[in-house]
């Protein structure tokens, strides 16, 4: 009887549900993140048995003495800000495309979805394939149309390598927010889109003062998973450049793991780390706040 | 049988197992190395093993396999334990090997290369690595490669070049005659930054010398204090703008191979195993392969070393081990396996390609060998060495500043 009491306490409940989740959660997500906030205060090559305790000097070392930091800070802002307006975009185009009632609706919705579920580290080989500067596709396309002459070291260019590498991102990333856009513009309520046409709107009319507020939710979410993964871009830039040429398309999250695994300087992996874990909490935080706020304020 | 006997045999029977484990534990050797590369590999291996526990009664062989990165993590996890290795693979030079040499997880093995007189069976140019170390003699050779110029003879010859370079200005004026015969002179691929550091390397082994190259590899002479530094970076920039089969740097050297087969450049700086490949790709008439021109009497090389861990057990059967791979017998059977050439003089080597038979000579001429710099050099300083290669080569810093950034760096670090 008592223990049928207890259980059926919603406070006791609610522990037996979350506990589990809350346990994995802590030993593989908490543990390790203060690890590498702890870790970043030494120097460690991984063979010494002591960590030396440096304090902030691994910071310090790679603000200002680490030749790549900043080109990849740079690289990590560049590719941000591409993420969070050219996919989503895209995405958006297709899905208000793919909602209308066209022949092939279903079949071209997973042909557009298809590249999302391939492993980026695929992506990028067979991207690397298409980018040779000898036998690759566009390389073959451009020498058929008779530009030869202008076909460019797409992955070998400092000036284009970081922009070939997005490219290929928003091949297999752009599905992505199509399906989530889907999902919103299916959402929208038929009988505002009727009114607002009744009262004269047009097409850009209804998806400015109907359709876009609708989807005010799902563009968060859109927005936040663009901020998130361009911040820890790493696999595909790996496959594609492994951040050259001459680290000209490093990321910080790449050169995190190239200090920390290839490297074997552990503490300063870790400090580049905390760096980019700062950068992510000091964009999205705000972000979310602000718009719970305009939702509150909306409701 | 009562069940007191049963119970006094099934006793005894434990124990027995019980004293064998304890028997055969005091005689396990644990060998980490690399993927095996072939099929062959793994069966060679596997007899080899079986053949020395034969001979060996009471001894047991555990081979442990991995992937490059996932070896270089698992030792340096069981640096920090007591667990690990008796024998682990690993390349010779201070930057790769010599880290695990300082970290003092190699044992030194002079009592063991006085013992089992290696140096007598090896060849020299491949014991050399072993004497680099402070502090004694360390690891045992398993196999040495070379690199060197393979050139396309037709290519040469349309380019008017009858006689090999003997020196560092005469392969640069081969150069210029290829490319004045709209022939691309080398090929390299920039996405593996070592393939354009071998060229940097030879580079800095012609306009330096020796003992200036070595030091400057070794950190103990200044890179922005010393003109050859400079002037092999200028010549490094010359050869990215006239001589290298261009675009090179979003292509790997497999590409490149690729291209030097299919005769689109008349040169690739490549190693002792491109002969198998040019085999495959059915080139082996069409190639020859000189090294390269430095005048300093050094092959351009690296060797693969075993090397016995101080935290072993056995160190005594483990460098036992080690003389039975490395023996005439055992290499002889592995011939081919290994590699085409072996670390071993006393091989026999019967029906071989003209290349192969020319590498044996080019390994048993030179005594000094020079290493790749990324084996050279501690790992920080390799990546930086690379950025500055591979801005260089492609013109996007000048000399002067290579130099300069390459000391900023290794001054910092100390």
């Amino acid at each position: 009887m008592a223990k049928r009491a207890i259980l059926s306490d919603i406070r006791i409940q609610t522990w037996l549900l979350l506990g589990p989740a809350l346990v994995i959660y802590v030993v593989f997500a908490v543990f390790p993140m203060l690890d590498v906030i702890w870790l970043s205060a030494f120097k460690w090559n991984g063979l010494d048995p002591v960590k030396e305790y440096v304090g902030a000097t691994n910071y310090v070392d790679i603000f200002t003495k680490d030749p790549v930091f900043w080109v990849a800070f740079k690289n990590t802002v560049i590719w941000t800000i591409l993420s969070v307006s050219i996919p989503p975009m895209v995405g958006l185009a297709l899905a208000l495309g793919l909602n209308q009632p066209i022949f092939g609706r279903n079949s071209l919705r997973a042909v557009y979805y298809l590249p999302v579920i391939i492993a980026p580290i695929a992506v990028a080989t067979m991207w690397r394939w298409m980018y040779n500067p000898f036998f690759g596709l566009f390389g073959q396309i451009m020498t058929l149309l008779g530009l030869g002459a202008y076909v460019p070291d797409w992955l070998g260019s400092r000036d284009a390598a970081l922009y070939s590498a997005f490219a290929a991102h928003v091949w297999q990333s752009v599905g992505f927010s199509m399906v989530l856009f889907l999902a919103g513009v299916q959402e929208v309520n038929k009988s505002l889109v009727e009114a607002a046409r009744i009262d004269g709107a047009g097409r850009w009319g209804v998806f400015r003062y109907v359709t876009l507020p609708a989807l005010r939710t799902t563009l968060t979410i859109v927005l936040v998973l663009a901020i998130i993964s361009s911040l820890k871009a790493f696999d595909i830039v790996y496959g594609l450049t492994g951040g050259g040429p001459a680290q000209s398309t490093q990321m910080l999250a790449l050169w995190a793991f190239t200090q920390s695994m290839q490297i074997f300087d552990f503490g300063r992996g870790s400090a580049i780390s905390v760096v980019l874990l700062a950068v992510t909490l000091a964009v999205v935080i705000p972000y979310m706040r602000w718009n719970q706020k305009r939702e509150e304020a909306a409701q | 049988m009562t069940l007191t006997s049963a119970v006094s045999r099934a006793a005894l029977a434990g124990g027995l197992l019980l004293a064998g484990t304890c028997l055969s534990s005091a005689e396990e050797l644990t060998f980490w190395m690399l993927n095996y590369s072939s099929q062959a590999s793994a069966d060679i291996w596997a007899k080899l093993v079986s053949d020395f526990e034969a001979a060996n009664p009471g001894t047991k062989i555990t081979i442990v396999n991995r992937g490059t990165d996932d070896h270089k993590t698992a030792i340096r996890v069981a640096a920090g334990t007591d667990k690990g290795p008796d024998i682990y693979f690993m390349w010779a030079g201070l930057g790769l090997g010599g880290e695990y040499v300082k970290a003092g997880l190699s044992l030194p093995l002079d009592k063991y290369y006085a013992e089992y007189k290696w140096d007598d069976e090896l060849m020299p140019a491949a014991l050399s690595f072993s004497r680099m170390y402070p502090g004694g003699r360390h690891g045992v050779p398993s196999t040495f490669r070379g690199e060197a110029i393979y050139y396309n003879k037709a290519l040469f010859e349309k380019a008017g070049i009858t006689s090999l370079p003997a020196n560092y200005d005469e392969m640069v004026a081969g150069a210029e005659k290829l490319k004045a015969a709209g022939i691309p002179a080398i090929t390299f691929g920039g996405t593996v930054n070592w393939h354009v550091m071998r060229l940097m390397d030879v580079i800095l082994e012609s306009k330096c010398g020796a003992e200036k190259h070595d030091a400057l590899k070794e950190m103990t002479a200044k890179w922005s204090d010393e003109a050859c530094a400079a002037a092999s970076f200028t010549e490094l920039e010359k050869w990215g703008k006239n001589y290298i089969l261009s675009p090179f740097m979003g292509i790997d050297d497999a590409q490149a191979f690729n291209l030097f087969v299919a005769d689109r450049a008349a040169m690739v700086l490549e190693g002792d195993w491109l002969v198998g490949m040019l085999d495959e790709a059915g080139k082996l008439e069409d190639v020859d392969f000189f090294p390269f021109p430095t005048g300093t009497n050094r092959l351009y090389g690296f060797a693969d070393y075993n090397y016995v861990s101080s935290k072993s057990k056995n160190p005594d059967l483990a460098a036992k081990f080690l003389d039975y791979l490395a023996s005439t017998p055992v290499q002889q059977e592995a011939l081919g396996s290994f590699g085409t050439t072996s670390v071993n003089k006393n091989v026999v080597y019967g029906d071989m390609r003209p290349l192969d038979k020319k590498w044996l000579d080019v390994f048993n001429t030179y005594g000094e060998v020079y290493l790749n710099g990324d084996q050279a050099f501690p790992l920080d300083v390799t990546t930086e060495y690379f950025r500055i290669i591979n801005e260089v080569v492609s013109g996007n810093m000048a000399p002067a500043d290579a130099v300069k950034a390459m000391q900023t760096f290794i001054d910092n670090k100390s």
